[in-house]
């Protein structure tokens, strides 16, 4: 079993909860994603599974161990925590050589994870001259060091470039594939939709939910239909007549009708002989479902969320 | 989790950093040259003195070089906590005192043959220029100073390196070290007597004396400087174990 478990688990900074009895799993064979704002606890989390933290109460173990008691720990967990972390009069190959030995790993891995990371050119240099982007794939090297089989990586897409951005996508959904278990935390809503199966969300330490990422979308956003008719007043009477409420947006745009089916819209506007111009259904995003979740938490509806929240609603309805 | 490959990686670490690498080396030439240049030109006038004691005398550059000692036992420790490297470290190693007794084992490994060889050519080098005033290792008592001179710079960069640990800071441990080492000792040395006497680097340096006046002899001296090392070694594992990485 590789699974991540985590119990119960609590961890007071003096007066702060940053994790407050937080209870989940991490499977193996998907791509978690750990999401909530900088803050929610996700960092803290990661460090109590890896034991250098020690929770105030609770646990936190690796395919059913406490992290402290596995043998050859980067053989069986690798992690990402601060791309800051190699010191930077190394090279990134004396870097990966000290990991390696204390956990008796073969010196050709590193060269093995270096070419991964597509670092392999740069490997004699001093950290010292990496961008972050290339301090982010030495970490991400460093964890693929054991060829463990729980990997958990705190946001591993920050400073990264487009085209890093996106080998560290698939590196995380072939590991996935692989049946290893990943969980990647992230505060960029956008990024996690598109690697993530599955989501477990943070809010104040606290968990706000644990559900596969299409579920979690579906269950906090409404599905909406777009419609557009050459008589868009008529259009918008008839629905009303249904029992539906459309919207006209901005610049005598489509009627937006929330709570809506196309199936249903269509088969309405066709009874009624109103010609239809345009007909969609509207996904909603992760953007979405994240806000709405944590405008729906008590401890998040202080007026600078819900002015944010509803602002990136409106940037989004524009861009359609 | 085997010892020996947590000390086959401490050793890689230490030898990929130039801080450590840089002082351990201070040790070896700030010692040798600060000898070359004392008794190239006073050596042999100052061995006139009545108060000359040629055995103590012969490592006078000592002084120097301890400080390059301090410095190494802080800046090997305090590299891990830079930028939460010491959470990758403990990651790779989350036993802790496995990974700090390694850390100490290098240290100490290093900078004790260091200390042995910057001892005895400091010796050596010194005797060289000295004429007819020269001793030579069969000068009662001169292997033993030696000998003795190695182990003090290794329990003083032992010293350093416990106190970075508890005070996770290299900066922070060498602005008290050297104060307390290089500088108390004269100011209250001669009023507050035996108490001085205790110090690790009046303790410590007992052993250069072809026969040490006060309280302690040279291996007792040299054991309290020990105890000194041991302490703030000990308060670094203590610390090291108790608190969040």
């Amino acid at each position: 079993m590789t699974r991540i478990d985590v119990h119960e688990l609590t961890k007071e900074y003096g007066a702060t909860r940053a994790v407050d009895r937080l209870t989940f799993a991490v499977e193996p064979g998907r791509v978690t994603g750990f999401l909530g704002p900088n803050g929610a606890g996700k960092s803290t989390t990661m460090r109590l599974v890896l034991g250098l933290d020690r929770p105030t109460s609770g646990t936190a173990t690796v395919g059913g161990r406490a992290y402290t008691a596995l043998d050859a720990p980067l053989r069986q967990v690798g992690a990402l925590l601060d791309p800051q972390a190699a010191h930077g009069s190394r090279t990134a190959r004396a870097h990966l050589l000290a990991l390696a030995a204390s956990n008796r790993i073969p010196a050709r891995r590193v060269d093995e994870v270096l070419d991964e990371a597509g670092l392999s050119a740069v490997a004699g240099r001093r950290v010292k001259s990496y961008s972050l982007g290339m301090r982010q794939r030495l970490g991400v090297a460093a964890a693929l060091l054991g060829d463990p089989a729980v990997l958990m990586l705190d946001e591993p897409s920050n400073g990264l470039d487009p085209e890093s951005i996106i080998w560290v996508r698939e590196l995380m959904r072939r590991l996935a594939r692989e049946g290893r278990t990943v969980l990647v935390s992230s505060h960029l809503m956008n990024e996690t939709a598109s690697f993530a199966d599955h989501l477990v969300v943070l809010g104040r330490g606290r968990l706000l939910a644990d559900l596969p990422l299409q579920e979690f979308i579906d269950t906090q956003v409404q599905p909406r239909v777009r419609v557009r008719s050459s008589d868009d007043s008529a259009l918008a009477a008839l629905l009303e007549g249904h029992g539906y409420r459309p919207v006209r947006e901005p610049d005598s745009g489509p009627l937006t009708v929330a709570d809506a089916r196309v199936a249903d819209i269509g088969r309405i506007a066709a009874r009624a002989g109103v010609p239809i111009l345009e007909l969609a259904a509207q996904e909603g995003t992760l953007e979405e479902a994240y806000l709405a979740l944590t405008a729906d938490a008590v401890e998040y509806t202080s007026a600078r969320t819900a002015d944010s929240a509803s602002a990136v609603r409106e940037s989004q309805e524009a861009r359609r | 989790m085997s010892f020996t490959a947590v000390l086959h990686s401490e050793w890689i670490k230490i030898k990929s950093l130039r801080g450590p690498a840089g002082s351990l080396l201070a040790v070896l030439l700030v010692t040798l040259g600060v000898t070359a240049l004392a008794f190239a030109t006073i050596g042999q006038a100052e061995a006139d003195n009545p108060g000359a004691e040629p055995l103590y005398d012969a490592f006078y550059a000592l002084n120097f070089g301890q400080v390059a000692a301090l410095a190494f036992g802080a800046t090997a420790i305090s590299s891990e906590y830079l930028n939460g490297a010491l959470r990758v470290s403990l990651a790779a190693v989350p036993r802790r005192t496995h990974f700090y007794a390694a850390k100490i084992a290098v240290i100490g490994g290093l900078a004790l043959a260091t200390g042995l060889v910057t001892a005895f050519a400091a010796f050596l080098l010194g005797q060289s220029f000295m004429g007819s005033y020269a001793i030579g290792l069969d000068h009662p008592g001169a292997v033993r100073a030696c000998v003795g001179a190695g182990v003090y710079l290794a329990l003083l960069a032992l010293l350093a390196a416990g106190l970075a640990t508890v005070l996770r800071s290299g900066v922070a441990v060498l602005s008290i070290l050297i104060p307390f080492v290089l500088i108390v000792p004269f100011v209250i040395g001669d009023v507050a007597g035996s108490v001085a006497e205790f110090l690790p680097d009046r303790a410590g340096q007992q052993v250069l004396h072809a026969a040490p006046a006060g309280h302690l002899g040279p291996w007792s001296g040299l054991a309290v400087c020990a105890a000194w090392s041991a302490a703030a070694v000990l308060a670094g594992l203590w610390t090291l174990r108790r608190r969040d990485a």
